[in-house]
């Protein structure tokens, strides 16, 4: 049976990579001139977040926004696991269980502060 | 819920187009033109063209299929399997590196050794690629607007002098129909496709546009505009300069340029030259930087390409990496004068790479048979077939006409076989004993969770 992440879960990892994020001053100053809002949708349950990028610090709300800058499809366990850095997300991306929506540049970004944060 | 920023279809195709322009073209198209008869070179250019359409109908239903930055290395995976994704990938990025590389700066010295003579050629390249490793890890991109200024600007410049050198020369098509030998044809065709190599390079903003829709569109629109101009621009320069002299220059668009308008003639194709390869060279760049990021990143390449600048954020070790190959590909190809196999050999990887996208439309169609195609192609498996048997014959032309293309690209994709068979599963095992033995995501052992 397939295994599905919860929508709580999903909003747990997300909470945990904000903290992180927000912990890292480093990653607070190199990010703020970045603004960004980020759409994270699951596709195998019904869940929505947004992460919002403004002068450096992140905040997370629930549900999505009106045009995101990125936005960050895949499934429930995925998201889960990507957002608690168990798994990186250019394996998912590579074999296309991850989809992101944006520009290149900020699908880079993106990857790079997961790098920061989980390290390799 | 709509992205915020979006590109159109002007950008889509000044890109697709842009990615194809380069000083390394105008030799190819010589080149074409050495292979057949009279002022028949059209016939092949536009042969080219329509075949590249079929190409780029298949890269249009993977596109919309997966729509994804990663490209063939996507498309394959789910086609075939990892391993053959990642091979041909690899593969496929040296090739572009050396062969883009090391063509194009060979023709680019040339270029500017004719206006400059004073100075040795290889301090062109090495300056042209300080600048472009510049603007590489500083991330400013050649793109949009600037990119859209620079095709159309190209195109424009490329029709006027066709046009000027066909008004001098009162030009009249002489046996236009009657293009030789089908050998002579069909490697006037496989180098033709040369010509527009890159165009396909333009998926990776799938998920930068609108409608995926776009990107077949814009490809399209591009091929055709080449096609037609590139046909144009090769007839006049075989009606304004002899063919031998022509094939003899390594810089043959110079001798055009000079034929047709003298000293002025000569700054506008260095301008023409300097703009082409810069974009050729900078997307060169920012596509094979990127990969070897992604594949750090995946741990199928040393985790230090993964390293990106604090300050840019750019994987400036993979960007620094590739300016010492291209400063070592140039330096080889300045000594060697060997850049025409090099130009086969990118002609013969992308015919190999256009029949493996059709080989995995039809692939996919039986994998992923139930999975929203924006873009499917008619005629059931028509077109992919042909994409298949037109593109391995013309590889095939290619790699006979030429052993040490054949040599130098099986021993590239031996190497590319051994490295993903020995160093990758190496660095996935280092990756794996250096991970937290523990995940970092709470257990749901003893949890009730609905979602389940």
């Amino acid at each position: 049976m397939q295994v599905l992440a919860t929508h709580a879960e999903i909003t747990d990892s997300l909470t945990v990579f904000a903290d992180n994020y927000n912990k890292n001053e480093r990653l607070k100053i190199m990010n703020r001139d970045w603004n960004r809002v980020v759409v994270i949708r699951a596709t195998d349950i019904e869940s929505l977040h947004t992460l919002i990028l403004r002068d450096g610090v992140v905040s997370l709300k629930e549900g999505a926004s009106e045009n995101p800058d990125l936005t960050v499809i895949s499934d429930s366990e995925t998201l889960a696991d990507i957002f608690y850095g168990d798994i990186t997300p250019t394996e998912p991306y590579n074999n296309g269980t991850l989809r992101i929506m944006g520009s290149e540049d900020d699908i880079i970004r993106l990857d790079f502060i997961s790098l920061m944060i989980w390290g390799e | 819920m709509q992205l915020k920023r979006v590109l159109t279809l002007r950008t889509v195709v000044a890109t697709s187009a842009g990615l194809t322009l380069a000083s390394s073209t105008f030799v190819a198209a010589v080149q074409v033109a050495g292979y057949v008869l009279g002022d028949t070179a059209w016939i092949a250019i536009l042969t080219g063209g329509v075949l590249c359409f079929l190409a780029a109908a298949c890269f249009s239903e993977l596109n919309g299929l997966l729509p994804t930055a990663s490209g063939i290395r996507l498309y394959f995976n789910r086609a075939f399997n990892e391993q053959v994704s990642l091979t041909v990938s690899i593969l496929y990025m040296l090739v572009v590196i050396i062969g883009v590389v090391g063509a194009e700066s060979y023709v680019l010295s040339r270029v500017l050794s004719e206006v400059f003579p004073a100075l040795p050629p290889y301090l062109w390249i090495v300056l042209l690629l300080l600048l472009v490793t510049g603007m590489n890890i500083r991330g400013v991109k050649i793109a949009g607007v600037f990119q859209e200024v620079i095709t159309y600007g190209l195109l424009a410049s490329m029709f006027a002098l066709s046009l000027i050198a066909f008004y001098k020369v009162n030009f009249q098509l002489n046996t236009p129909f009657a293009p030789g030998g089908a050998a002579g044809l069909i490697n006037a065709v496989a180098v033709g496709v040369f010509l527009f190599v890159g165009f396909e390079w333009v998926t990776p903003l799938a998920e930068e546009v609108t409608q995926v829709k776009q990107i077949s569109r814009g490809m399209m629109i591009a091929l055709g505009i080449l096609s037609v101009t590139y046909a144009v621009f090769t007839v006049s320069m075989t009606a304004v300069v002899p063919k031998g002299e022509l094939l003899a220059s390594a810089a043959p668009q110079m001798v055009f340029a000079r034929a047709v308008l003298g000293s002025p003639g000569t700054v506008w194709m260095v301008l023409i030259s300097l703009a082409a390869s810069v974009t050729t060279f900078n997307a060169g760049l920012i596509s094979v930087s990127r990969f070897m990021y992604a594949s750090a990143r995946e741990h199928a390449l040393p985790a230090i390409f993964s390293r990106v600048s604090m300050r840019f954020f750019t994987p400036w070790v993979a960007v620094v990496t590739l300016f010492f190959i291209a400063l070592a590909v140039a330096g080889v190809t300045l000594l060697t004068h060997r850049y025409l196999v090099l130009v086969e050999m990118a002609a013969a990887m992308e015919s190999i790479v256009y029949a493996l996208a059709g080989l995995s439309v039809i692939s996919l169609r039986r994998r992923m048979p139930e999975q929203a195609r924006p873009y499917r192609i008619r005629g059931g498996y028509t077109i992919p077939v042909l994409t298949i048997v037109v593109f391995t014959v013309l590889s095939a032309s290619v790699l006979a006409a030429d052993l040490w293309v054949l040599v130098d690209l099986a021993a590239a994709f031996l190497a590319c076989l051994i490295y993903v068979n020995t160093a990758v599963p190496y660095l996935k095992k280092k990756y794996e004993s250096r991970r937290p033995a523990a995940r970092r995501r709470p257990s749901r052992a003893a949890e009730d969770t609905g979602g389940r």
